[in-house]
């Protein structure tokens, strides 16, 4: 009795995942190389051929630095694979930064779109082309009808998708959308580097990084470390973000200090 | 009968002249050397020299038999002037064994008429071609030989004389042929000269029994006409870089589009493709009868065999290129870029942008073990609040954007001063002298940051301005 009726949930399961990956059943990740993170992630890494959101807080909702950084580590294993397409609202995003961060800079593409419209299509045109492994899109809002057109372009070629949240010239937000078709929600900001004792300056860039959704998978935060920044032998090939440690959900600092809430 | 088309200039010294009967010519001069003029061929001459004299205007038109119109508008300056021009003009056509005789005019009819019978190398100040004119025959106006002779026996022999009878009269006597070339040649009419294109054998055309004006039927015409250059293309293993469809309406009037290709290409369906969208800023008014495409910057490409294993490494041909053209004719050249490296140690010139399928330049490329930003202000933003512990301290804390930031660590100076060797050597000073610091805050922001200028010059305190951010 039991037997069958495990057999019964395993198979309702494997239909949910199913449906959950859009009809393809050949998903694939990219493992960070840590359990810690890996464990939590469907498929043991980030699923590759879906969109991935990446959001931040206070100033960083208009200069998306950290997510910038944090999104190009990402994806620098993904620009072995292809090219990378990033479309910008605004064009400040600069290539030396990002070949200092292990990111080759002569596979990317640059596109600045005129608008939110511009931008989400192109990145929808460019997900749906062959030969481009991954695309990173910089706009305001996603909402569902956009954000479920931009998973049909990644299923079609299994092209990764990056979408930093960022209002480019700053104002005011537009209302965030009820849902969102994205296989994971990242909040990013930086976090205080630690050089090796007795080293002075900045020490590896370091990143808190909250996973405040994820499909088929459970949220989590954590901290990590770029060592290959800036450092051309600690670059190993393995995964440029390394994990430092795993915060509690309540330690990620929202943009405000602590003590301005008791206030 | 036989007769002399064109003379040397020795045969003119010894008194023949165009025109005079061969036999004439044989008995005055015996020893005189004779060849079958070639019209053609001195057209064809004629064309090359035209192509030839694109070094001097972009604009030359042929004046058969033996004549070119050059219009040097806004191009003398780069010889130093007009009679510079004219110069060298003339010396190099002499260098090549063709005497030229050359005239500058405001109009292409007093031109003509001062080398064709004024003296050599006129140069009419503007608007000063009456007075020079008034004193050729009516000859000088390019009218047919008859009426030019009917006007002399009329006893008008200057130009002069005719520019100041009344017109009418005139006209009516002449034909408004006449009228138009006088006024040509005065500058009170414009004269449309038939300038030489570069030609492309890259063409095609369709025509119509009836004219089209839908909006699907022009698109499906689109397509019929790049098919066919594309078969051409195609054959002979060519691929283009640019395409030029043009719609000649009924009323006379051309309407241009245009594309560009980052790789040279002939996919028909590609490039129609490409025009699709554009074809509805076309106003086709009362129809369209003609359709041509013409392929410009035409490179011999390899015909490219599909890959057995095309699913796991695709040709740039496949997919990224056609996505780089389609976003390239939709948001414009500037919107798509990929970075190239400039050897410049100024932040704001070291990151170039190229074409995307551009050959990869020859400056070395970043160095990666130098930090710097993800994002790169366009302009420095002003930074105040500024306390250092000693001139050369990186800071200690500093406001940016209405906000505190307590430093918490810091690397630096590093020290950028201004491309002295590209200016006048005056201009250089010290405020151009830049000291970046990386810093980082409490909450772990990371800023690029630097001071303009060193301390110790009381007209000129250093200030301070972030520049980049790490992220």
């Amino acid at each position: 009795m039991s037997d069958f009726r495990a057999g019964r949930l395993a198979a309702m399961r494997a239909k949910i995942a199913a449906i959950e990956a859009g009809g393809r059943s050949d998903s694939e990740s990219l493992p960070f190389g840590d359990d810690r993170i890996d464990g939590r992630l469907p498929g043991g890494g980030l699923p590759l051929g879906r969109w991935h959101e990446i959001v931040s807080s206070g100033l960083e909702v208009e200069t998306a630095a950290a997510p910038a950084a944090f999104t190009a580590l990402l994806a620098t294993p993904l620009a072995a694979r292809g090219e990378v397409v990033w479309v910008l609202r605004r064009d400040d995003l600069w290539a030396p930064g990002l070949a200092g961060l292990g990111f080759p800079p002569e596979k990317l593409i640059c596109v600045c779109a005129r608008d939110e419209a511009e931008a989400l299509s192109v990145m929808e045109d460019a997900l749906a082309t062959l030969g481009v492994a991954a695309v990173i899109g910089e706009a305001e809002a996603v909402d569902l009808t956009a954000g479920r057109r931009l998973q049909l372009a990644c299923e079609k070629r299994g092209a990764t998708g990056f979408l930093i949240r960022r209002r480019p010239f700053g104002g005011l937000a537009k209302r965030e959308a009820g849902g969102s078709a994205a296989a994971t929600r990242w909040s990013v900001a930086s976090a205080p580097s630690e050089p090796p004792a007795g080293e002075f300056g900045l020490g590896a860039p370091r990143f808190r990084a909250r996973l405040e959704r994820c499909r088929g998978g459970r949220t989590g935060a954590w901290l990590f470390e770029a060592p290959d920044a800036y450092d051309l032998e600690a670059r190993d090939g393995t995964h440029p973000l390394r994990l430092v440690a795993e915060l509690g959900d309540r330690q990620l600092a929202p943009a405000l200090p602590l003590h301005a809430n008791a206030a | 009968m036989r007769r002399l088309s064109a003379v040397s200039l020795e045969a003119a010294e010894l008194g023949l002249s165009v025109g005079q009967k061969a036999t004439d010519a044989l008995a005055l001069v015996p020893e005189l050397a004779t060849a079958e003029a070639e019209p053609e061929a001195d057209a064809a001459a004629l064309s090359a020299l035209v192509d030839w004299c694109v070094r001097f205007s972009p604009a030359v038109a042929p004046d058969p038999p033996d004549g070119l119109f050059l219009d040097i508008t806004g191009v003398d300056h780069l010889w130093g002037g007009e009679a510079a021009m004219l110069a060298d003009l003339q010396g190099r056509l002499a260098a090549n064994g063709l005497p030229f005789r050359c005239a500058i005019a405001d109009t292409p009819g007093a031109a003509w008429a001062l080398v064709h019978f004024g003296s050599d190398r006129i140069i009419a100040s503007p608007g000063g071609q009456g007075p020079l004119l008034a004193v050729l025959p009516p000859a000088a106006l390019r009218l047919p030989a008859e009426t030019a002779a009917q006007i002399e026996r009329l006893g008008l022999r200057r130009l002069g004389q005719i520019i100041d009878i009344p017109r009418a009269p005139f006209g009516r006597r002449f034909g408004q042929a006449a009228l138009a070339r006088l006024d040509q040649a005065l500058g009170r009419e414009r004269e449309a000269l038939v300038f030489r294109r570069p030609p492309t054998p890259w063409f095609a055309r369709l025509a119509f029994a009836e004219p089209i004006s839908a909006p699907e039927d022009m698109a499906r015409v689109t397509a019929d006409v790049a098919a066919r250059l594309c078969a051409r293309l195609d054959a002979e293993s060519h691929g283009a870089r640019r395409f030029e469809l043009c719609f000649h309406r009924l009323d006379g009037k051309a309407m241009p589009l245009s594309i560009g290709l980052s790789l040279p290409g002939r996919d028909p369906v590609r490039i129609a493709r490409l025009f699709a969208p554009r074809l509805e800023t076309i106003d086709p008014g009362f129809g369209v009868e003609v359709v041509t495409l013409a392929a410009h910057a035409v490179e011999a490409t390899s015909g490219r065999q599909a890959r057995l294993d095309s699913g796991r490494n695709p040709t740039l041909e496949e997919g990224l290129a056609p996505l780089v053209d389609r976003l390239t004719n939709r948001l414009g050249p500037e919107r798509v870029w990929r970075a190239a490296p400039v050897e410049s140690h100024v932040p704001e010139r070291a990151g170039g942008r190229v074409r995307p399928f551009a050959p990869a330049g020859e400056a070395r490329p970043w160095n990666p073990e130098i930090p710097r930003p993800t994002r790169l202000f366009r302009r420095p933003e002003p930074v105040e609040d500024v306390m250092a512990l000693t001139p050369d301290d990186p800071p200690t804390q500093f406001r940016w954007r209405g906000q505190l930031h307590r430093v918490r660590r810091a690397e630096g100076p590093e020290r950028i001063g201004e491309e002295w060797w590209k200016g006048p050597i005056e201009a250089v000073r010290t405020d151009h002298l830049r000291d970046y610091y990386r810093v980082e805050d409490a909450e772990g922001g990371r800023f690029w940051l630097y001071r303009a200028g060193l301390y110790g010059d009381p007209d000129a305190p250093p200030k301070w301005w972030m520049h980049g951010l790490f992220g």
